[in-house]
């Protein structure tokens, strides 16, 4: 986790000053045993996860428990069971806000868009700990709120123009197409300055150009030392871009492992990749 | 009664109401918070404040206090009083940010409709308390001790008649002037409706204050009502009355909480209340701690409610529990509604044109017969107006406001900060 209290925090496109990830290898999240219920519905059964740095493809049919995952991970739910680590801290039924705080932002798989404000403006909301944001902050503003605001709007435009959507930003979101949408969406995650950044179903709805587009941008920023969890259901994307797949099933992960691996595995096969047919 | 006395009594409420209006659109129009217990807060700031400031032992008053803050200060002079009751609007405004802080932990993490429902409850159970509860603030007698804050300078005379009357008329002038500069620069920056409606409502407006009073009375009530500060009735050398101080009051209170509203929303700060507004789930996915903005916004507005209240008492001089029906609070909403939710100029306009309609065709000659339906019509027109605009307009007049936090340019990059 970065330190956010410095004025002028990390641009959100090219980190310098705070590495990603600490230490080559070590995990950045750890799962264990994550179960959600639902009245008589399992979504989770005892979910058993690492989640290293890079791009991690999660994949699974419809109901195997992926974005309840992401609910679960994020605090929008709260987990019956098991625990969820970030680095070393533990983050199990923690609010949404306090997580993010720690590192670890999502999407949402519906883009949320703030539709009445300004795309500008959706941008602004995202990085943290503001000095403008605390009613003092706002109503007495010194030196330091000037200078933090100005930084957060280059920050802002530089990552506008990394997306693409640069000549948007006066335009309120409501007005943005689909995939204009998920795009805002990523760049708005982006800013917070995340250690990891959780996507549900970025490419989904998205025309090939754009599919193309938003991946480059996302293998970009895994070199800057980003990380991603990502819920795909187009299974050669997933196979082409991801460092590692986890493969969910009925609530609980199948396998992991590589894509190639992952592939071939038997049980993939027969859960999600179409049986006997293929 | 003159024109200008009527003027003054109906901007007095209209900036009394604004301020309340204002209050409720930081929860309403910029945060999405719908605070149907708003009126609560106006009671309890006006109560407060009463009780803060009046002498003990009142006659016929039997509840908590008075603690008299102006005469505790009023050993300093007119300035001490002036502060003791300063401090007594600050406990007023106080009491309602608390009150709003118990209301707010407990119904702030329900949905927004539920909040609604839960809010006019609580207000309802508030009213009813200060009604029943006799030992607290009288129950239904009410308070007629208000302390009316610099009363006995009043009428305030510099001396001579003709200085009264050069002095006052050029600060009435000043006014107008003032007046007719922002509606200029108003007038300006609408479209082609915009300028319809002024051109026709400006025009409208100054021949109904200055030429047809003029026809009737003469050149004494033109004068009346061009200087309008100046009361030549207020003492054997004239002056300025009580009443137009309290107009005075009640517009730079307004304009205090309009600032910092303002001052509010064009910040970071402001974007969060927003972004909750718009869907609570993106701020809080971005780490931002909503639930505490909330509560902030809620007791932010209550303050403001409380400080109206505080003016309300003044104004009517007699407090009792049913001049706070909820009704009150509905008739906030329909003017952040009719004039733009999520934006403060909006609320202005719309507790104007409301007022102006409810009370200002209080002058309208009927036959007498006609009088109820014509009191039963006034409220029938505000209805169709809402419908129409939440029809054709549902932004309201103004719609909302734009945003803009102001930075000092910057020499290295050219291009402009706006948001």
């Amino acid at each position: 986790m970065s330190e956010q209290n410095t004025p002028t925090p990390t641009p959100g496109v090219t980190p310098t000053d705070s590495p990603k990830i600490g230490d080559d290898g070590d995990p950045i999240l750890r799962i264990e045993g994550i179960t959600k219920q639902f009245g008589g519905i399992t979504a989770l059964d005892g979910v058993d996860l690492t989640v290293d740095p890079g791009i991690t493809g999660l994949i699974g049919p419809n109901g195997a428990g992926k974005t309840t995952l992401f609910n679960c991970l994020t605090g929008f739910h709260k987990p019956d069971d098991g625990r969820v680590h970030l680095y070393e801290t533990d983050i199990t039924g923690k609010e949404p806000p306090a997580i993010a705080q720690q590192g670890m932002v999502r999407t949402f798989q519906i883009p949320r868009e703030l539709a009445d404000m300004t795309v500008f403006e959706n941008l602004l909301l995202a990085p943290m700990n503001q000095h403008g944001e605390r009613l003092r902050g706002a109503w007495i503003r010194g030196d330091q709120f000037v200078e933090e605001e100005q930084v957060i709007r280059d920050r802002a435009r530089e990552i506008a123009v990394f997306f693409e959507i640069d000549h948007l930003l006066d335009e309120p979101a409501g007005s943005l197409s689909g995939g204009q949408r998920k795009l805002l969406e990523i760049a708005r995650a982006l800013l917070t300055d995340p250690d990891i950044v959780l996507l549900d179903e970025p490419l989904a709805g998205v025309n090939p150009t754009l599919e193309q587009k938003i991946l480059g941008r996302i293998e970009a920023l895994v070199e800057d030392g980003y990380s991603f969890l990502l819920i795909e259901h187009d299974i050669d994307l997933i196979m082409d871009n991801c460092e590692r797949v986890v493969v969910m099933h009925q609530g609980a992960v199948l396998t992991t492992g590589a894509p190639e691996a992952v592939q071939s595995d038997e049980r993939v096969i027969e859960a999600y990749l179409g049986g006997d047919d293929v | 009664m003159a024109v200008a006395d009527f003027i003054i009594s109906l901007l007095t409420f209209i900036a009394i109401y604004s301020l309340f209006g204002i209050g409720l659109n930081l929860k309403f129009g910029f945060t999405g918070l719908i605070d149907f217990g708003h009126v609560a807060y106006f009671m309890i700031g006006a109560y407060v404040t009463v009780v803060l400031t009046m002498p003990a032992g009142a006659a016929g008053y039997s509840g908590i206090g008075g603690f008299a803050l102006p005469e505790l200060f009023g050993v300093l002079g007119p300035i001490g009083s002036l502060f003791g009751w300063l401090l007594g609007v600050l406990g007023g405004m106080i009491a309602a940010a608390l009150v709003s802080l118990a209301v707010g932990v407990p119904t702030l993490r329900l949905r927004e409709d539920y909040l609604a429902i839960t809010a006019l409850g609580i207000a309802t159970i508030l009213t009813t308390v200060v009604n029943d509860e006799e030992w607290l603030f009288n129950g239904p007698f009410g308070i007629n001790t208000v302390h009316a804050p610099l009363r006995d300078v009043f009428p305030l005379s510099l001396g001579s008649f003709t200085l009264n009357m050069a002095v006052f008329g050029i600060l009435s002038l000043a006014a107008f002037g003032l007046t007719g500069y922002w509606l200029a620069r108003a007038f300006r920056r609408q479209g082609r409706r915009g300028k319809l409606v002024l051109g026709v409502l400006v025009p409208l407006v100054a021949v109904w204050y200055f030429v047809l009073p003029t026809l009737s009375d003469g050149m004494v009530e033109l004068t009346r009502n061009t200087l309008w500060l100046f009361d030549p009735t207020a003492g054997p050398k004239g002056g300025m009355d009580y009443d137009r101080f309290v107009l005075l009051l009640s517009v730079a209170a307004l304009g205090g909480g309009y600032w910092l509203v303002e001052r509010t929303i064009n910040s970071p700060y402001g974007r969060v209340l927003r972004a909750i507004r718009e869907d609570e789930d993106v701020p809080r996915a971005l780490g931002k701690e909503t639930f505490q903005y909330k509560l902030q916004a809620l007791m932010l507005g209550s303050a403001l409610a409380g400080a109206a209240g505080a003016l309300w008492a003044i104004n009517i001089g007699f407090i009792a529990p049913d001049q706070f029906a909820a009704t009150i609070t509905f008739y906030a909403f329909t003017a952040v509604i009719v004039g733009g939710t999520a934006n403060n100029k909006g609320v202005i306009l719309g507790t104007a044109f409301f007022w102006g309609i409810r009370n200002g065709t209080r002058f309208i000659d009927v036959p007498s017969q006609y009088s109820i339906q014509l009191a039963a019509s006034r409220l029938m027109l505000i209805g169709v107006v809402l419908i129409l605009i939440l029809y054709y307009r549902p932004e309201g007049l103004l719609g909302e406001q734009d945003y803009d936090i102001p930075l000092p340019s910057r020499d290295s990059s050219g291009g402009t900060d706006d948001v």
